[in-house]
């Protein structure tokens, strides 16, 4: 399963990779790999770790050579030129600033390095650091910075020289929590309002969702979808986008009968209808967001047996019994009280709301 | 308050004792047969030292051949250093025992090879006269050439090692921040990988030049007698002259130079660390 927004060859995009191929070692990480990103577009590569979504990265950014197809930016083919001429900027994990240079050194050396004279740079290190509000540290040496400074002079460092095209490598993992958080926002609105397209890679579901305008899900080399957080969310290509963006109610499930696009499924708790075009008899694996899983009847409704019920503070979260490898999860809003565990209670939802994808026997 | 001795810092005693006896009082003796005459002390020696046209030229000659021999293994060092440490598993025993091993060998089995490498019907000169670059052999045993080439090549692993470990705490990520910052190769390594491996360049020179100013084997080996080294005085002084008052202010001269070396280095090294 590839890309599954259908696209025309009329279509122009601003970054077109296309066809991407890459071995290590006699090993196919990566084949036919066909990735397309609009101008001004925030998008996220986002998969656990081993999936290539680094790889694609490097390709991109020039650090690493495809074994075969093409990178374009901007209608200008930049598949066999170096890094240093693509004028594309890479935040890294580690941010990978120069230890021997302060912190406006660090900022003014991508300027320097397009031979901008030194007395040049000052206005535009000054502007940048004044953008990431790091101007009072501009003498400082680098060790001497707490990591979201350290994050705030690499992105400095990044956009000073206008680049055509962002690239950031995990760029809030080393952040806790709430600094992660702060981050996001305010780099968000930082490239927003500068009109930077940029790619994060992350294998962190929640910053992906909150960052960009669409999400490239990867798995094992591959694409499995790309498309905005709210689609990725509510309508997973594939059992692997479900299990990764979000949590869900997944059981496994036999086609009884269909009427038009409607199934009606057996599962090991009760018969379960379903939108979806399956043949009678096959396989299924049957899936549910928590959240749109409440108390009582439903279009579709199961009498399951709590094993756990979780007060996280915004929301309850009620864990039923369910078969090995089957997961039941119903999200209530605010902490329920006077429900426990052993009790058995009816979980209703809608048949829209039902996802159901076939399963090779 | 107090004064209390870190335990851990007694640690130290064993071996602050062991260089006390073996290393700073027999060398305080010796400096001082360098300042005693018989009409009490006096620097005359020294005057008389640096006075001598033969000793200068010896001097200048020592510190020639210790710079070049420093240049050279720096040359051959910091692109092999860069290889060590990209290299992997079984390619890095490969580096490390080829560093080692010819340590273990010993200077003169090393002298003599050289000098079969070396001499008139040498293997060098037959192979040159065989492919008609030269008619004549050349003379390349007893040259100063041949002394730097093989000094070099028995200070290598020093000059090696240092480097390699600065490399190889190098994060591989800065030369790719550089290069996607737009930089050309050339300006990556000047102002990054060069900035930043130089603390290993400072410690493997000073550790060649202060071994090559005081080499005695060596040039005893491939240049023999006519060319003089500042050890090689020294040793003629104590052994054949008997002269121990010029042999004393010789080592005098020679632990001046080796502690101006490792003491500047040292600032050097340190003014490097503190930018980073």
């Amino acid at each position: 399963m590839t890309d599954m927004t259908p696209i025309s060859p009329a279509d122009r995009h601003y970054l077109d990779v296309w066809g991407v191929a890459k071995s290590f070692k006699g090993t196919r990480v990566m084949s036919g790999m066909n990735f397309r990103v609009d101008r001004g577009e925030l998008v996220s590569l986002l998969g656990p770790s081993g999936c290539g979504k680094t790889t694609l990265l490097r390709i991109i950014a020039g650090l690493m050579e495809a074994d075969d197809g093409s990178v374009v930016l901007g209608g200008r083919d930049i598949t066999r030129q170096p890094a240093h001429r693509r004028n594309i900027s890479v935040v890294f994990q580690s941010y990978a600033l120069f230890p021997h240079l302060t912190v406006a050194e660090n900022v003014a050396f991508g300027l320097r390095a397009r031979g901008t004279a030194k007395s040049a740079t000052a206005a535009p290190v000054a502007e940048a650091l004044r953008l990431v509000r790091m101007s009072d540290f501009a003498d400082r040496p680098i060790a001497a910075l707490s990591g979201g400074q350290q994050q705030r002079v690499a992105v400095a460092r990044a956009l000073v020289v206008g680049p055509d095209l962002l690239l950031l490598d995990e760029p809030f993992s080393a952040l806790d929590r709430k600094l992660r958080e702060t981050m996001q926002v305010e780099l968000k609105s930082l490239l927003r309002d500068r009109g930077i397209t940029a790619i994060f890679v992350t294998h962190d579901q929640e910053e992906a969702m909150g960052v960009s305008d669409r999400i490239a899900v990867m798995n094992a080399g591959r694409i499995e979808q790309f498309a905005d957080p709210s689609t990725l969310y509510a309508r997973p290509a594939s059992p692997f986008v479900m299990d990764f963006v979000g949590l869900s109610t997944r059981l496994a499930a036999r086609v009884t009968a269909r009427d038009g696009d409607l199934l009606s499924l057996e599962t090991a708790l009760g018969p379960v209808r379903a939108p979806g075009d399956l043949a009678p008899g096959s396989a299924a694996l049957l899936a549910v967001r928590p959240e749109l899983v409440a108390l009582g009847q439903g279009e579709n409704t199961l009498s399951v047996t709590l094993e756990d019920v979780m007060v996280l503070g915004s929301k309850t979260m009620l864990h039923g019994r369910a078969p090995e490898g089957d997961r039941i999860l119903c999200e209530l809003p605010g902490i329920r009280t006077g429900l426990a565990r052993g009790e058995t209670v009816s979980l209703g939802w809608a048949v829209a709301d039902t996802l159901v994808y076939g399963v090779d026997p | 308050m107090t004064a209390r001795v870190d335990r851990i810092a007694l640690l130290a005693v064993p071996g602050l004792a062991y260089l006390a006896v073996v290393y700073a009082l027999p060398l305080l003796l010796l400096l001082a047969k360098s300042v005693r005459t018989p009409d009490g002390l006096s620097l005359a020696e020294y005057g008389a030292f640096f006075a001598d046209d033969y000793n200068m030229g010896v001097l200048a000659r020592t510190l020639r051949v210790a710079a070049l021999t420093t240049l050279l293994a720096l040359l051959i060092a910091y692109p092999t250093a860069f290889a060590m440490a990209r290299a992997r598993g079984p390619w890095l025993t490969v580096f490390l025992v080829a560093m080692v091993l010819p340590m273990s060998l010993g200077v003169v089995v090393k002298a003599f090879a050289w000098s079969i490498l070396f001499r008139a019907n040498g293997f060098l000169n037959t192979a040159l006269q065989g492919l008609g670059i030269i008619t004549e052999p050349m003379r390349m045993l007893f040259t100063e050439t041949a002394l730097v080439v093989g000094a070099a090549n028995v200070f290598l692993p020093f000059m090696v090692l240092p480097i390699y470990a600065v490399v190889r705490q190098m994060d591989s990520r800065l030369p790719e921040a550089a290069a996607s910052l737009g930089a050309s190769p050339w300006f990556r390594f000047f102002h990054v990988t060069l900035p930043l491996t130089l603390p290993g360049v400072v410690a493997g020179s000073a550790f060649t030049f202060s071994m090559a100013i005081s080499m005695y084997v060596i040039p005893s080996l491939i240049v023999g007698e006519r060319q003089q080294t500042l050890s090689m005085l020294i040793a003629r002084s104590f052994l054949y002259l008997r002269n121990e008052p010029l042999g004393s202010t010789i080592s005098a001269v020679l632990l001046a130079i080796a502690i101006l070396v490792v003491v500047s280095s040292s600032v050097l090294a340190r003014r490097l660390g503190a930018r980073q």
